[in-house]
């Protein structure tokens, strides 16, 4: 098959009408890029990556994973938004797919010999392009026993292509969910029991904000969990937390709390402020890119938060279960989705249902990424 | 939501196959048992040899790694076996695996004295709330997600116990990310502290096992007496012949049950069985026309069984169990077909039980019984209660036979519900696992001494006729109209669940879960008497272990 001089393989007449738009649309953005608008990128079961054009309402090209597996985990976006790093293969590989031609440019698997190796949850590109970072937890399938060993941080060159091999492996503390490079690139942060900046080159911690450690006052250690990066429109890495009042009975309407937790990838602050008496389970959260004290968060329910001032601003109900959410460039529209096979979007003014993009077949979700890039 | 299971029903298809499957052995084997038993014995470790070694190697002492090291109920070693074949790869024919988990449950199964405390996993009671585990962390770090059962019904020395956590994380990263497990530092925990305590507590070498080894173990062919209670429905009884049937793995049975209901209605069943480690009776058969397994313990010296038997298909309707042999020399009382009268009234109850063709029959102060029949296996009497006749507990007596568990009452004093928490699961509806019932009981119960209902000396009278309602447990299940959505209570205490699913005429088009408060009504004279429960009923399990 010929390829185009821009990459772009021509597609058979069947299937090119529907993609025809995009592929002009890709064809003059590569020429125009003050044109860029905002894409969603999501992954569908078993091995779908779905680019979804956010203001048309309408799925733009569905690229298939190659290689195995049940469902698409976290999506990484290159910086200039043409390669997706998806985690695929029962967490086991990651493929690094043209987001034009749909061809995979990229691939690590990532056990080894007798390694078996999964990754989990955090992964995140160099702001450069140049090195991808995987969180992972190895276990030594030794004859007759498993042996568990220490997690890591695997660093992948991207240039290396199908078959890459990890360049440096970085001790890395266990339970780490998220990895989001600090916008200079210096700091590589990573969520788990604490958020711990790392450096990149040798993995050293070099700074640790407390969050399970925290050392609030008549407070649990928070709980959280969160394995949605969603920080890329605002540079705001975001995640709920849940923590009990120890000094009030179970009973008392604000025994537990609810609260956002804010790392600024620009400057490093972190900040953590409760916001409502729980009253609901929340998955994901993101920060707005335009109102930079507004938050949106998701599960059965679309909150925002008002996070400088600690307050629930307005809740609303969903049609069903989200897992993730995000958010246009403008500020003006939440997009929620994962978990089923539609992306709904709200006005970040009214949290009002303005539009939704469905996935044709209505493949799941499940715990894919939302991620937003500029095209 | 829409998630694929890996293979739901499998597990009961395998236990089925593996560990009740003296079925499959029928036949005219004339061979003598005894040496069919060491070929089965020599046939295992051939097995083992071959299958087993290239992976499990020679250790210093010539035992195998791990496999030599751990010790397990029947259900728990065809798990290991499902394991090895879905995880591993091993090639094992059905009847192959029947042959190993016959070979390692009776070279290294549990004590009858080491399953005992656990016996309601291996039953697959529906109902049941575990005890906290005192030592260490064993309760959050195993029981929040197994029950303690599957812990304590294994035996492992400290590092065999630590190559299973190991399996634990290797198997399931995720662990440490669970709302289960990311409280605390997992794996840190688990691989140092908790090894440590499971060694000392479940040790591979204990002296119950080495004493039952070397025990003679019962053969439990015979006559037996048979009595029982079948939740919602009511008591049953009367007789069970259990005639050796050789197998090419050991010891099997056959079992042929005539029993009456309550009321007098026949109650028949055939099975089969294997028993395993010498005292484990797994069957299978049916019992009044429906497919049915059994899961007994014979007692050391085999004059005893217990246990339940159950829905092949509905692991959660079934009833117990308990068998004496019959013809012995003692009288014992199994069971009633009524547990109470109340005075002034005349009932016909029938007591099933072992030597109950001799002996006066009594029912304790203010009851008189007139003997309308009466054999070895039962006998039943025209009990009356004097108007007078003071409320409370009863001993039942025939000849020397004594047993509690009756009473005598003039008006209820309240209601409990049975059981007072449990649960039920959605299912059906298109998708791959069933619906998972939950039946409840009303029992009457009297304030006994301290005239104070809800303590520890009131008197239990019995299941009584009631009438059946549900409520939302709490403001939550208020709001989500748990009632409308969650399922079906029926006229007999039995709550069916709704289907399986997203419901998109729910809120959040959530699936139809529910957190119920489950209303049983009594009419008792001009009383009428409510007692409640509790009742969650949740999502399908999609994984369903012979131990969960």
């Amino acid at each position: 098959m010929k390829t185009h001089a821009n990459g772009v393989r021509p597609m058979r007449i069947r299937r090119s009408i529907s993609h025809l738009g995009g592929l002009l649309a890709a064809l003059l953005l590569a020429a125009s890029p003050a044109a860029a608008k905002d894409y969603l990128l999501t992954g569908a079961k078993p091995d779908k990556l779905v680019l979804v054009d956010a203001a048309a309402r309408k799925v733009e090209r569905v690229l298939t994973i190659p290689g195995g597996g049940v469902a698409p985990g976290t999506i990484v976006p290159s910086s200039d938004g043409r390669i997706a790093y998806v985690v695929s293969n029962h967490m086991g590989s990651v493929s690094g797919i043209d987001l034009d031609s749909g061809k995979q440019v990229f691939r690590a698997d990532f056990s080894t010999g007798d390694l078996r190796v999964r990754s989990l949850f955090g992964m995140d590109v160099s702001p450069d392009g140049k090195e991808l970072y995987v969180f992972q937890a190895p276990v030594r399938m030794l004859p007759g026993e498993y042996r568990v060993e220490d997690t890591r941080i695997a660093v992948y060159s991207t240039a290396d292509g199908v078959g890459a091999k990890p360049v440096r492996l970085l001790p890395a503390p266990r339970r780490v969910a998220v990895l989001a490079f600090s916008r200079d690139g210096g700091t590589l942060w990573a969520l788990g029991w604490d958020l711990y900046g790392l450096d990149p080159k040798t993995g050293a911690v070099k700074e640790t904000h407390k969050v399970l450690n925290w050392s609030r006052a008549n407070h649990s250690p928070p709980d959280v969990l969160d394995i949605w990066p969603q920080f890329e429109q605002a540079a705001t890495l975001s995640t709920p937390y849940f923590t009990a009042r120890t000094d009030l009975a179970a009973t008392d309407p604000g025994a537990f709390r609810t609260g956002l937790m804010t790392l600024d990838l620009a400057t490093g602050r972190m900040d953590m402020r409760d916001f409502e008496d729980t009253s609901a389970v929340i998955f994901s959260s993101v920060v707005s890119p335009v109102k930079r004290t507004e938050a949106y968060s998701v599960y059965t329910q679309l909150t925002k938060i008002d996070t400088d001032g600690g307050k629930l601003v307005k809740r609303v109900d969903l049609p069903h279960t989200y897992y993730s959410i995000n958010v246009s460039s403008d500020g003006k529209e939440v997009y929620v989705g994962g978990t089923a096979c539609d992306i709904g979007v709200y006005g970040t003014d009214t949290l009002d249902r303005v539009g939704q993009v469905e996935i044709a077949g209505c493949p799941d979700q499940g715990i894919a990424s939302l991620r937003v890039i500029r095209r | 939501m829409g998630q694929k299971p890996r293979g739901p029903g499998r597990w009961p298809g395998l236990l089925l196959g593996a560990v009740a499957g003296g079925v499959v052995f029928g036949g005219a084997l004339t061979v003598a048992q005894d040496a069919l038993a060491d070929d089965g014995r020599m046939q295992g470790r051939a097995l083992v040899e071959e299958r087993c070694s290239a992976c499990h190697q020679k250790e210093a002492d010539g035992s195998l790694h791990r496999i030599d090291h751990v010790r397990k109920t029947p259900e728990g070693w065809t798990m290991t076996l499902f394991r090895m074949r879905q995880f591993h790869g091993v090639a094992l024919s059905d009847e192959e695996q029947r042959t190993l988990v016959r070979y390692f449950a009776d070279r290294q199964g549990l004590a009858p004295e080491e399953a005992a405390p656990y016996r309601y996993v291996l039953e697959r009671r529906p109902s049941v709330v575990e005890e906290p585990v005192t030592d260490g962390d064993l309760t959050v770090m195993c029981a929040r997600c197994h029950s303690v059962a599957r812990v304590g019904l294994q035996r492992r020395d400290e590092d065999e116990w630590r190559r299973l956590v190991n399996f634990h994380l290797g198997q399931w990263p995720t662990i440490e990310y669970s709302a289960q497990g990311r409280d605390r530092k997992w794996w840190e925990i688990a691989s140092t502290e908790i090894p440590q305590t499971l060694g000392g507590k479940f040790p591979f070498r204990t002296d119950a096992w080495t004493s039952w080894q070397a025990a003679p173990k019962p053969d439990l062919s015979g006559r037996w007496a048979v009595a029982g209670h079948r939740a919602g429905i009511g008591s049953y009884g009367g007789t069970a012949t259990v005639t050796k049937e050789a197998t090419k793995d050991g010891d099997g049975y056959r079992i042929a049950y005539d029993l009456t209901d309550s009321a007098g209605k026949p109650l028949k069943g055939e099975g089969r069985s294997t028993v395993f480690t010498g005292y484990e009776w797994r069957g299978t058969g049916t019992l009044d026309g429906k497919p049915v397994r059994e899961v007994f313990a014979a007692s050391r010296d085999g004059s005893r069984l217990d246990g339940r038997w159950f829905l092949t298909q509905q692991d959660e309707v079934g009833g117990s169990l308990h068998a004496v042999r019959a013809g012995g020399a003692d009288s014992t009382i199994l069971g009633t077909s009524q547990s109470f009268l109340k005075a002034g009234s005349t009932a016909r109850i029938t007591l099933w039980g072992s030597g109950l063709d001799r002996g006066e029959v009594g029912f304790g102060p203010g009851v008189s019984a007139k003997i309308l029949s009466r054999g070895p296996t039962s006998v039943t009497v025209e009990a009356t209660a004097a108007a007078d006749a003071v409320p409370g507990a009863r001993s039942l007596t025939v000849g020397g036979a004594k047993s509690a568990g009756f009473a005598v009452y003039a008006t209820l004093d309240s209601i409990r519900v049975e059981p007072d928490f449990t649960i039920a699961r959605v299912g059906g509806n298109g998708g791959p696992v069933p619906p998972m019932t939950a039946q409840f009981e009303a029992v009457g119960y009297l304030n006994g001494p301290d005239s104070k209902p809800g303590t520890a000396d009131d008197v239990r009278v019995g299941p009584m006729p009631a009438s059946w309602s549900v409520e939302p447990f709490n403001d939550a299940a208020a709001q989500m109209e748990d009632v409308k959505f969650a399922g079906a209570m029926g006229s007999n205490g039995l709550f069916t669940p709704a289907g399986a699913g997203p419901n998109p005429q729910r809120q959040f088009g959530t699936n139809n879960i529910g957190d119920l408060k489950v209303v049983g009504t009594v009419i008792d004279g001009s009383a009428t008497l409510t007692g409640t429960g509790r009742l969650i009923s949740t999502v399908q399990r999609w994984n369903d272990p012979p131990i969960h």
